[in-house]
């Protein structure tokens, strides 16, 4: 295992979560740059419960699944009482693009990411598999603008009809209806809507529902959408935490996103449908006539990209540190798990 | 190729298996160490920490793997199989806590012993698992999944069972006796040599052939269509019954059936 050790030549060092660090660094067998994410065993508490549950979910899931717009597990190796595991370098993510005030999203561009993202959820679902922590900041970007899917610390199979799961995922402004309402049974209606709500903010550039509460989370939604009726969603009175909301009449999206065209009005509306029922999955998200109609999803290399950040690997880029450091799982997460 | 004599000795294993089922006697896991003897450990503390049953053939499973890749005497079978089932937890998402895996793995050892108190001991037993279980990872390179034959198992005898009449299916306990097959195969590493699917056929042409039950619509003699050959493409008369044997042969190597 020394081997690996000196396969990885630790380039620099790029940020720290709770769990894990994370180092750029050079595959002396293939002359790349890699990610190496290093799990801690930490503290002397932590490191009693062995592996952590988090990394191993990961390792195991992504061992499987290879796909253009997923991230790729390269490898996994242990020294000492490390494991680390390796993935493809990424520059950036779509937050920090979002952000920078500098790029310009098109149309076309943001045509290009939804598209690239949609294509590797569609790959989870087929293989049973929720994500259940889509956001901004876990659609990576790489310098060639192909987007990945990456962070899989809480993504789970799906579809065992007697397992009850934890309705505290996804960071809360991605969090659809059903699981503020403290649904237990769920599908892939959890990550479409939060691809609806990130569709939302590519358009708007800041974040759709910003809820500083689960109330205000469904306030928020309400407002937009309407207060759902027992018409538009059927049984939702019976969900664990339902409550009685005050009856907004919801707002027009064409109102919100005043330079949309129908047929992109049409995609945001399916994906952000109250009822998880009526809520696209992705076959029906991608044969949307959004993705066929004019104009055409910009290709990979023409898409925008961060002044921040330099297309040239060889230099130091030391914004996209954020980025990785937000990966390593944890303590920069202000927005996950708190309630 | 198959004589008679051999499956009457399935038919009396069957029948030892039910008259066993009655009273199972408790085992000293002291007295003997083999690699039988420790899954029949993990069965046994599985099943009392109350784990799924793919927890616990993940646990046999990952059992085999890390001694197919090391030699036997070099660790203790015992804290392996505790650290399996410890693993086999986080693996399934079933999580065992580790007091409790050590509480009942240490019980179940040393029988009728008290619950290790919060001192040296249990630390470092706690230290144990921990580091076997690292160990256990590297050994199998962090591959520690596993396609069970379970899956391909329920779904076979689904179908089957819309190919008979429905007095006939309910006349014989195919599903009990295929499923009491295919758990009792993970006592043996032979398991690993075989594809899920190859494996879970062989558990039901097992149980076909206790009962003398023909699939209708198939013909067993030579030339004939196998049930199973929808299923699977690829699996030849030959290897099925090797398989066959190697479960028969599981009955063999348990210590009390001596």
């Amino acid at each position: 295992m020394g081997d690996k050790l000196k396969r990885y030549e630790k380039v620099e060092y790029l940020g720290e979560g709770q769990f894990a660090t994370v180092y750029k660094a050079r595959d002396a067998v293939n002359d790349t740059i890699v990610a190496v994410k290093k799990i801690k065993l930490g503290s002397r508490a932590e490191a009693q419960d062995g592996i952590n549950r988090t990394a191993l979910r990961e390792i195991k899931l992504l061992q499987e699944l290879k796909h253009p717009n997923i991230i790729n597990l390269m490898d996994v190796f242990g020294h000492k009482s490390n494991v680390s595991l390796v993935f493809d370098f990424m520059d950036t993510d779509l937050e920090v693009i979002i952000k920078d005030n500098n790029i310009v999203l098109t149309p076309a561009n943001i045509k290009a990411y939804m598209l690239m993202t949609l294509q590797g959820l569609e790959y989870l679902h087929i293989n049973w598999i929720l994500h259940r922590d889509l956001k901004p900041n876990n659609l990576l970007v790489n310098c060639n603008g192909v987007l990945k899917i990456g962070d899989f610390g809480l993504a789970k199979f799906y579809g065992s009809p007697n397992r009850i799961y934890t309705h505290q995922v996804v960071t809360r402004w991605y969090r659809a209806p059903e699981l503020l309402f403290g649904a237990r049974m769920y599908g892939t209606g959890i990550d479409m809507w939060a691809i609806g709500c990130i569709l939302a903010e590519l358009l708007l550039r800041v974040p759709f529902f910003p809820g500083d509460s689960d109330l205000d989370q469904l306030t928020r939604i309400f407002q937009v959408l309407g207060t759902p009726t027992d018409e538009m969603w059927p049984n939702v009175k019976i969900l664990p935490d339902f409550i009685t909301f005050k009856t907004f009449p919801g707002t027009p999206l064409r109102h919100i996103f005043t330079a949309a065209g129908d047929d992109l009005l049409d995609l945001v509306a399916g994906l952000l449908s109250i009822s998880p029922l009526n809520r696209y999955n992705c076959h029906e998200a991608l044969q949307a006539p959004y993705f066929s109609n004019k104009p055409p999803p910009t290709q990979g290399p023409q898409l925008p990209f961060p002044s921040s950040v330099q297309r040239n690997n060889e230099h130091e880029k030391p914004n996209l540190k954020r980025k990785l450091l937000e990966t390593a799982d944890g303590a920069p997460h202000p927005k996950r798990l708190v309630f | 190729m198959y004589n008679c004599t051999k499956m009457k000795d399935v038919i009396d294993v069957l029948q030892l298996q039910r008259e066993k089922s009655r009273q199972v006697p408790a085992i000293d896991y002291t007295e003997t160490e083999n690699s039988f003897i420790a899954v029949r450990y993990i069965f046994e503390c599985g099943i009392k920490l109350d784990a799924q049953p793919l927890t616990i053939a993940t646990a046999a499973i990952l059992y085999h793997r890390f001694f197919k890749e090391t030699d036997s005497a070099g660790y203790d079978s015992y804290l392996i199989a505790a650290t399996t089932l410890y693993l086999a937890g986080k693996v399934k998402d079933d999580p065992l806590k580790i007091r409790d895996v050590i509480n009942v793995t240490h019980n179940t050892l040393h029988r009728g012993s008290v619950p290790l108190e919060l001192g040296d001991e249990y630390w470092n037993m706690r230290d144990a698992i921990v580091q076997a279980e690292l160990l256990i990872m590297r050994m199998l390179k962090f591959e520690v999944t596993v396609v069970h034959p379970h899956r391909y198992l329920l779904h076979y005898l689904k179908s089957l069972e819309g190919w008979f009449p429905q007095e006939e299916w309910d006349k014989v306990p195919l599903v009990k006796a295929s499923f009491a097959f295919l758990q009792d195969f993970h006592f043996d590493a032979a398991i690993l040599d075989y594809t899920p699917q190859h494996t879970a056929v062989a558990c039901i042409n097992l149980a076909l052939q206790c009962y003398g039950v023909q699939v209708p619509y198939t013909d067993e003699a030579d030339g004939g269509v196998a049930w199973y050959s929808v299923f699977v493409e690829d699996l030849q008369k030959d290897k099925l019954w090797e398989i066959m044997e190697k479960i028969m042969e599981v009955y063999e190597k348990e210590p009390d059936a001596k």
